[in-house]
């Protein structure tokens, strides 16, 4: 049982299309399957981009292409942040992949100007959590365990469902604060 | 126990200091306040609920269009209504400089969206005058804006000298509805803008419409309408005193207790603050505010009687 019972934990639906949007746009890091709701496909959307590691070099600056791949997310990311400095109003964008994946595509989104109800993100696979440590402001990737060392402060965190979506990172909280070195027990709970 | 005191809701002593005419139809009115004190802010996009010498003390709001920060006057600009209801004609008519009216603080439900990255402002007629003092704000914040208002030909010059201070920014007259494409200057707007609109209804409908049609988000487009708060004449029966008041087709359900010596509280008069809710105990309430909830609505138990009215003939409150 994983489930804190804290509000900020996001919670993802399946993928359909906005139907007030006028152009839709697809980013996928590569890793999600079904993501889509029963009346959506992939040929619903406008443009499709994808990260594949298999992926050629991103044919550059050809925009008319319905289908881009990129060789890693930061060149994807940048793709979409020159794309919406120009962008008119009537663009929804769509992300599924790993939770910082989708959190990543937000931020380049709401630095456009766009807001939560132009985006709709669904995680495929939560994956491993980034981890903010509320006492030193470090943030430890990766994190697969309920307890994670802070890669700044050493602290022994807990980590809570507590997620910033501004950081991109859920809280962790020293959790032998009380009691140093006792510590609950290890479990694997976000590979 | 506490006693309740409410609060005066006019607590304002303002004196006439000039009453310019802009054109045979649009008159502005300074008024300051009658002790010299600063007067309260008025925050973008608010109105002033003046008391009115009409048949009795009646009420009637108008938007300000001075500065925010302008403290030592508010100006308003009123447009004489074809059919007014009185408030109108009073301030064509007979308001004269020096005259003393209670109001109300300014309030305002009609905000400016701190974190659009343009703001694109829509008026008809009169309906320009909130969107004055947003004029005035985004200008002091160095805001990107662009402004559309569309009036009757015979108003043009009026509305081009009202909007001459703001000359050297998008500022677009437009005479007549007919020729504007709407889906053109609202489909080429960046990602983050917002849009507000103000003026008579079926404007304010083609403007969502059309804002719709090019795919705006609905959270990014903010409308107030005026000329909607009329509508069928119904009966309102007061449960606690058995009493019936006739709402008429041109008053508010809010202004027809008033007037029948029912005093309801009540705040915004905008249908934004929840403050003059009421129980329904029979009739169907026609819902016209922002407050309720949509369960709250879908169960017909409660109105807000300063914007919404009834489907029924005869409409019965807990009051």
């Amino acid at each position: 049982m994983n489930d804190q019972g804290i509000k900020s934990r996001p919670s993802y639906r399946l993928l359909s299309l906005d139907p007030t949007g006028r152009r839709h746009l697809l980013l996928s890091d590569g890793t999600a399957v079904g993501a889509f709701a029963d009346d959506t496909t992939l040929q619903d959307f406008d443009e499709r981009w994808t990260i594949s590691d298999l992926g050629e070099a991103h044919p550059g600056g050809d925009h008319q292409a319905r289908d881009l791949t990129f060789g890693a997310e930061p060149q994807l990311l940048a793709d979409l942040d020159r794309r919406l400095k120009t962008e008119q109003i009537g663009l929804r964008l769509y992300a599924i992949g790993t939770e910082p994946f989708l959190w990543r595509v937000m931020a380049v989104a709401a630095e456009a100007g766009m807001g939560r109800d132009e985006v709709r993100l669904f995680a495929g696979r939560l994956g491993p959590r980034r981890v903010y440590c509320i006492h030193c402001g470090v943030i430890a990737d990766g994190v697969v365990a309920n307890v994670a060392t802070c890669p700044g402060c050493g602290a022994a965190l807990f980590v809570r469902d507590h997620f910033s979506r501004r950081l991109n990172a859920f809280a962790g909280v020293k959790v032998d604060a009380e009691v140093p070195g006792d510590l609950p027990a290890v479990e694997i709970l976000y590979a | 126990m506490t006693a309740h005191t409410p609060l005066n809701p006019m607590p304002l002593t303002l004196r006439v200091r000039a009453i310019e005419t802009l054109s045979p139809s649009l008159k502005r009115l300074t008024l300051v306040s009658a002790d010299g004190a600063a007067l309260p802010p008025p925050p973008p996009g608010s109105h002033l609920t003046l008391a009115l010498p009409l048949d009795g003390a009646q009420t009637r709001s108008y938007s300000i269009v001075s500065p925010a920060n302008d403290r030592a006057a508010y100006g308003l600009i009123v447009r004489r209504a074809e059919r007014s209801r009185g408030g109108s004609a009073y301030i064509h008519q007979r308001l004269a400089v020096g005259d003393r009216l209670k109001s109300a603080v300014p309030t305002s439900q009609f905000h400016l969206h701190s974190l659009a990255r343009k703001h694109v402002l829509i008026g008809g007629g009169v309906g320009l005058t909130p969107l004055l003092s947003f004029l005035h704000d985004l200008r002091v914040q160095g805001r990107p804006v662009e402004l559309h208002q569309i009036c009757r030909a015979d108003e043009a010059d009026a509305f081009r000298q009202i909007l001459e201070p703001f000359a050297g920014h998008a500022i677009h007259l437009h005479t007549g509805r007919t020729r504007l494409d709407l889906q053109a200057i609202l489909g080429g707007q960046p990602l983050g803008a917002h849009l507000y609109i103000c003026g008579p209804e079926p404007l304010t409908a083609a403007v969502r419409a059309a804002a719709a049609d090019v795919g705006w988000p609905a959270g990014a487009v903010h409308h107030e309408s005026f000329g909607a708060s009329g509508g069928a004449p119904f009966t309102v029966r007061l449960a606690r005193s058995g009493r019936d008041i006739a709402v008429g087709e041109d008053e508010t359900l809010l202004e027809a207790l008033e007037a029948a010596g029912a005093n309801p509280p009540a705040l915004c008069r905008g249908g934004a603050c929840g403050e003059c809710i009421t129980v329904v105990l029979d009739g169907a309430p026609d819902h016209r505010d922002h407050f309720l909830s949509s369960d709250d609505r879908a169960s017909g138990r409660l109105v807000m009687p300063c914007v919404s009215r009834a489907k029924t003939a005869l409409l019965t409150l807990d009051l």
